[in-house]
């Protein structure tokens, strides 16, 4: 007999967290007014979906990936890649950064160099980005990105690899944004 | 990795998370509230209770179209884990009070059949045919897994059917107890053979 599966109410207990996390670094780089209630529909959608093909989930599959697959279809089709520039209020994230730097300078300087980096990531392939927010902000490993972006683990590190290379680009060139 | 690269990328994930700060604990909390409201209007509700009986102990499980489970399990928690994954799961013996009315009365010798909402809504077309047609059977009568197979319409699928009976989920109500071999034996039965003959004695059939 296989081992009992997961639950739909313990997948919500487990999981609901770091799922509205991803889903509030989508709504961050998205340009919405307000990414807190962005990011609330978004995990309603996404368990809302989940729930639905719940039955469908074969026994034995990563359901973490399975719940990350999900995630990423409903931010993507919210936000089609159409001239996303993030417009998250600055306040918004103000209040969440840790303060940063020693001096007032050096804040503003972490400031810019982290607004140019969220505009980055919203001019990324919305595969590029996600690979990259799934692997160094939500700590997955290569074959739960894979399972989630449904490609091969090589493609997997590509999109990460090719996501970095064009975010360090980007903080290089400063002028340029 | 080459330490270089560790180090490149721990400050990649440095930066990145001063980018994109987590949200506040009460956006998370709002979102969590939200989706498990969500779940409770939305998800079915499956009552339970583990009961104590002059045959054993059962679990009895039942939503709002009927009773969903009877249970020979050992363990709740392999008895949970037989049950909708979706649905919410709540002890609650007072909704269990009408099933347990009509089995009481059974073990009792005080009833032979049932009058109960039943949900087979999860059951394969096959196992709905040999479990309702094995409902026919009368209690104080015994049948062999042949004679059900014939009774469907499929002589040859004596196995089968015996296998769509180890699966009944409703023992006792859909009376699987009531068919044997058909050398006279009692072949098999999911809460063991002294239960199966324990029913057969209460319903008084003629064995052997």
């Amino acid at each position: 007999m296989p081992l009992p599966e997961i639950r739909f109410e313990d997948l919500i207990e487990v999981h609901h967290d770091e799922i509205h996390r991803y889903l509030w670094r989508w709504a961050l780089t998205s340009s919405g007014p307000d990414p807190e209630a962005d990011a609330q529909d978004l995990t309603q959608e996404t368990f809302l979906r989940a729930f639905n093909a719940f039955d469908r989930l074969r026994p034995g599959s990563n359901h973490r990936a399975w719940l990350y697959k999900i995630a990423t279809n409903c931010a993507r089709s919210a936000w089609r890649k159409a001239a996303r520039v993030p417009t998250a209020p600055e306040s918004v994230i103000d209040t969440l950064a840790e303060p940063s730097g020693s001096t007032p300078e050096q804040h503003v300087v972490d400031r810019g160099r982290d607004l140019i980096l969220r505009r980055a990531l919203a001019e990324l392939p919305a595969k590029q980005q996600a690979a990259v927010t799934l692997r160094h902000l939500q700590g997955l490993d290569y074959p739960a990105i894979a399972a989630a972006l449904e490609c091969s683990e090589a493609s997997a590190r590509a999109n990460v690899y090719q996501g970095l290379k064009k975010l360090r680009q980007s903080l290089d060139r400063p002028e340029e944004v | 990795m080459s330490q270089y690269q560790d180090r490149d990328q721990a400050r990649w994930a440095e930066n990145l998370r001063r980018a994109l700060p987590d949200p506040s604990a009460e956006a998370a909390a709002k979102s969590k509230a939200r989706v498990e409201a969500w779940f409770e209007s939305t998800a079915p509700t499956i009552s339970w209770q583990r009961w104590s009986t002059p045959i054993g102990p059962l679990f009895l499980a039942a939503g709002a179209e009927g009773l969903i489970r009877i249970s020979y399990q050992d363990s709740q928690a392999a008895f949970l884990a037989e049950l909708d994954r979706r649905a919410r799961l709540v002890e609650d013996p007072q909704a269990m009070a009408p099933y347990r009315q009509q089995l009481a009365d059974y073990f009792a010798g005080e009833r032979d059949r049932f009058s109960l909402p039943l949900d087979l809504s999860r059951l394969t077309d096959f196992q709905k045919r040999v479990l309702t047609t094995i409902a026919r059977i009368p209690a104080g009568a015994v049948w062999s897994y042949r004679q059900v197979a014939e009774a469907i319409g499929k002589p040859k699928a004596a196995r089968a059917v015996g296998q769509a009976l180890g699966s009944n989920p409703l023992p006792i109500i859909l009376p699987c107890h009531r068919v044997i071999a058909s050398d006279g034996s009692l072949g098999g039965y999911a809460g063991g053979l002294p239960i199966k003959r324990k029913l057969l004695k209460i319903e008084g059939a003629q064995l052997f």
